[in-house]
């Protein structure tokens, strides 16, 4: 919960909640487990909008309760972490992912679990159903049974599971921690419901058919929902899972080729389910499944699958390994050396972007040899003295390599000592995580800041905007269409037209920089969880 | 042999003879004679006067004095060396001697004061004479530019003294490294792509792609790029400092003793590689390679609504 974290994520609930709850959430994130009675002491906020704020915050898992420290009969204490605060910056992310995987049906059921936070099955069949009538021809109509299987189909894959049923206020609850959804055995099981029903076209009708309509769809509802209290979250984990399977990929199709990059998908999607998040390496494959398992269009004889599988095992990069001899094979993918080495890839291309290729060919030297003198930098990089020195000085001014003091006599004696230079791979990640949390926060600051520099402009272009929307609707000449266009001016024009592409630059930015948080954070979680 | 025999009996008594004798030995043993051997050629001569001969010879400057694992050895000095000397008193002799003692590595200042306990203004002025004289050089070491190593005046100094190839002149040639760099890496570039367009099974053209450090080295020498030979080291030097870019990587192979290029039998194999990621998220931003990144924060001087980065790279 550093001081970067915590800006960012006050940041973000401003953008999508508002700034009362922005004030409640950073305050939580601040003090750790409160009350009800401190927060709404120390936020001066009142007692009504105190809750609201909790309510959504709980609402989207971003704040846990308990029951307090002093014992059973105490006030619930709230608490709140950063880390499902900041996943908000990657709905984007999660969104395109379903998209791809289960069409336009998935994106807009996985969109809308994740607007709500949590939501019955059949709310969400109805709103998507709903939505995805909207933008069809007249005359058509989305049918529920359509949305509830790709509902399921999501919730198969362990894209989307149930929340934990959280323990009242009254019972003892003895753990400290909450349980969490995998423990609940129920967790991915899709209930019996049979949804009857087709969208519904959202019209401009008069209010007596809304009333009618009102009714009939409470009756509906009545109707179909008959399984109650079950809520429906998005998965994060599964998704993350999925994210660096992608990397490990594009990872193998970028160093190898396309081949042995299908080769990679086929082992990591038939262990998705097999393997555990916090795994090392994936379950061995024999490798007759994997040819078994092998997509149709890659026809490929059997013996140059295992050379394939070889090649793989061979690579210094150590994607696959080779777990055992039956089966023709037992292979198995090094998730967590995958990792590792994407982030070392991560940290070289910073310091070839940021300070150039003779830094990056000191830093890498620095990375495969582990402590070096002065002198023995300059000898094995062939880079002159003068300059080799002036870089490794400057990447130990910005902290990416680190100084050990090796002396020779008890008194630390400059002239008697060995000074040798050092990367430390875990340490510089953490720190380049904090770096992107602070670019990201600063991306956002700037957009909002462009944002209000042109808020008279931007209101003005909305005003014409639904002045032409009424006009049309109500059937107007073209002049008159084409004089309320004119009232926007050319150069106004380029300006929205600049303010435009800067906010999407600024947005796809922070997206681009979301790449790089998953790579750093997933591998500085997969270190804590192998030591730890 | 009763000539003989009456030779040596009257060699017993005269000093000159006695001389003569033992540079007649030394003549036989040229790398030198121990002490041993003279009591045994000379078995009646007395410690004493067989002390007195060979200070005598030392002092000529007609011997010299060596120490080994067994005991001192005398060897006759030959007799150009011994005109140079003509001259120069003891103190320039033992100096000298020092000098050509440290071989073609050189010997520093300091160097000689210790091993001769002279003090250093007599070194000074010995060393400058020496150098008039043109018997010793002096020779700026690469490794520390100040200091000055001496070594005699025909000898060619040593590969850590000057830096070897990569030097000339004391200074180091990067742009002939640079060009070196691009060439061996074009080469190992190009082979890696005939050997993919080849498309044959994975295994073969993976084998093909590689190439080992004799044909790098055989190929950089038929450019004919450099002007200094370079050795099968130096190229893999070269070599080490792609795999440091990241461009290369390196395996080795068990090779049979007496293929061309094997050391020990092993033999370095090299092959051109991709990039594994694209260039990170966090530096296509301005705030990924902003120098004043960490003074800048909401509010301040420099702050995000004001960057002026951020305000080009919109605007690009």
């Amino acid at each position: 919960m550093t001081a970067q974290e915590v800006r960012l994520c006050g940041l973000l609930l401003h953008e999508h909640f508002g700034e009362v709850v922005e004030k409640v959430g950073t305050h939580l994130l601040r003090s750790g487990a409160q009350n009800l009675r401190t927060i709404i002491h120390e936020t001066g906020l009142s007692v009504d909008l105190v809750k609201k704020s909790l309510m959504v915050l709980v609402q989207h898992g971003a704040c846990l309760f308990s029951s307090g420290r002093k014992g059973p009969g105490s006030p619930t204490e709230y608490r709140s972490g950063c880390d499902r605060i900041l996943r908000i910056l990657r709905y984007p992310r999660y969104i395109y992912t379903a998209k791809t995987l289960y069409g336009d049906t998935g994106e807009l059921v996985v969109e809308e679990l994740l607007q709500r936070g949590h939501m019955t099955m059949s709310g969400t069949v109805k709103t998507v159903a709903d939505r995805l009538t909207q933008n069809m021809e007249e005359g058509r109509s989305m049918d529920y049974s359509e949305v509830s299987s790709a509902f399921s189909k999501l919730v198969e894959t362990h894209f989307l599971q149930r929340c934990p049923k959280l323990a009242g206020a009254g019972t003892a609850d003895t753990s400290a921690i909450p349980p969490t959804p995998e423990s609940f055995p129920d967790c991915y099981k899709v209930p019996h419901m049979t949804l009857v029903g087709r969208g519904k076209r959202q019209l401009a009708a008069e209010d007596g058919e809304d009333q009618r309509n009102a009714k009939r769809q409470k009756m509906d509802s009545e109707n179909s929902e008959s399984v109650p209290g079950i809520y429906w979250q998005v998965n994060f984990e599964r998704f993350h899972l999925h994210f660096r399977d992608q990397a490990i990929i594009s990872a193998v199709a970028n160093k190898l080729d396309q081949t042995s990059s299908e080769i990679v998908r086929t082992m990591l999607r038939m262990s998705e389910v097999t393997t555990s998040p916090a795994a090392t390496c994936t379950k061995p494959l024999s490798a007759n499944e994997i040819f078994r398992s092998l997509p149709a269009s890659y026809n490929i004889p059997r013996p140059i699958l295992d050379q394939y599988l070889t090649l793989l095992v061979d690579d210094p990069m150590e994607f696959v390994g080779k777990a055992g001899e039956s089966g023709g094979g037992m292979y198995v993918v090094n998730l967590h050396r995958a990792l590792a080495n994407l982030a070392r890839a991560t940290l070289e291309s910073v310091v070839q972007e940021r300070f150039g290729s003779r830094s990056a060919r000191i830093f890498r030297l620095l990375l495969r040899k582990r402590h070096l003198e002065q002198k023995q930098v300059e000898d094995f990089a062939m880079i002159p003295a003068k300059e080799a020195k002036d870089m490794l000085y400057t990447l130990l001014s910005q902290n990416l390599v680190q100084l050990q003091e090796i002396p020779k006599t008890p008194d630390y004696a400059p002239s008697r000592t060995f000074y040798l230079y050092t990367v430390n791979q875990l340490p510089t990640a953490r720190m380049l995580l904090q770096n992107c949390y602070k670019t990201v926060a600063n991306l956002i600051e700037r957009r909002l800041f462009e944002s209000k520099e042109s808020k008279r402009l931007l209101e003005k272009s909305q005003r014409i905007e639904a002045i032409l929307a009424s006009l049309q609707a109500s059937g107007a000449e073209p002049e008159q269409l084409t004089e309320v266009e004119e009232m926007i001016t050319a150069p106004e024009k380029q300006q929205l037209d600049a303010l435009k592409l800067h906010i999407n630059k600024l947005d796809s930015a922070e997206n681009q920089v979301d790449e790089t948080i998953f790579l750093l954070e997933s591998y500085v979680n997969s270190t804590a969880t192998s030591t730890g | 042999m009763a000539e003989v025999k009456v030779k040596k009996e009257a060699n017993l008594s005269d000093p000159a003879e006695v001389e003569n004798r033992i540079k007649e030995l030394c003549h036989q043993f040229p790398q030198g004679i121990t002490d041993q051997v003279i009591q045994n050629d000379l078995p009646h001569l007395e410690p004493q006067q067989r002390a007195m001969a060979i200070n005598k010879l030392l002092s000529l400057g007609q011997l010299d004095l060596l120490r080994n694992s067994s005991g001192l050895l005398y060897r006759l000095k030959d007799s150009q060396s011994t005109s140079k000397m003509k001259g120069s008193d003891n103190q320039e002799k033992l100096v000298y001697q020092i000098i050509e003692d440290a071989g073609n590595k050189g010997i520093w200042s300091r160097d000689i004061r210790f091993k001769s306990n002279l003090p250093l203004t007599e070194i000074n002025k010995i060393l400058k004479n020496l150098e008039s004289k043109k018997l010793i050089k002096a020779v700026k070491s690469v490794a520390a530019s100040k200091k000055k190593v001496y070594m005699l005046y025909n000898l060619q100094p040593d590969r850590s003294v000057t830096g070897g190839a990569w030097y000339s002149d004391q200074d180091f040639e990067s742009e002939f490294v640079e060009v070196l760099n691009q060439q061996c890496f074009k080469f190992l570039q190009s082979k890696a792509e005939a050997a993919r367009d080849s498309k044959q099974s994975p295994m073969v053209q993976r084998n093909s792609s590689f190439a080992t450090s004799h044909e790098v080295w055989k190929y950089i020498c038929e450019l004919g790029i450099s002007k200094v030979d370079l050795s099968m080291d130096d190229i893999e030097t070269i070599l080490n400092t792609l795999i440091y870019d990241g461009k290369v990587e390196m395996t080795v192979i068990a090779a049979k003793e007496g293929t061309v290029g094997s050391v020990d039998g092993q033999m370095k194999l090299y092959r051109g590689v991709n990039a594994v990621i694209q260039p990170t998220g966090l530096v296509k931003t301005p705030c990924g390679l902003c120098p004043v990144f960490e003074d800048c924060h909401e509010g301040g001087e420099i702050s995000p609504s004001s960057c002026i980065y951020m305000t080009e790279w919109l605007d690009f």
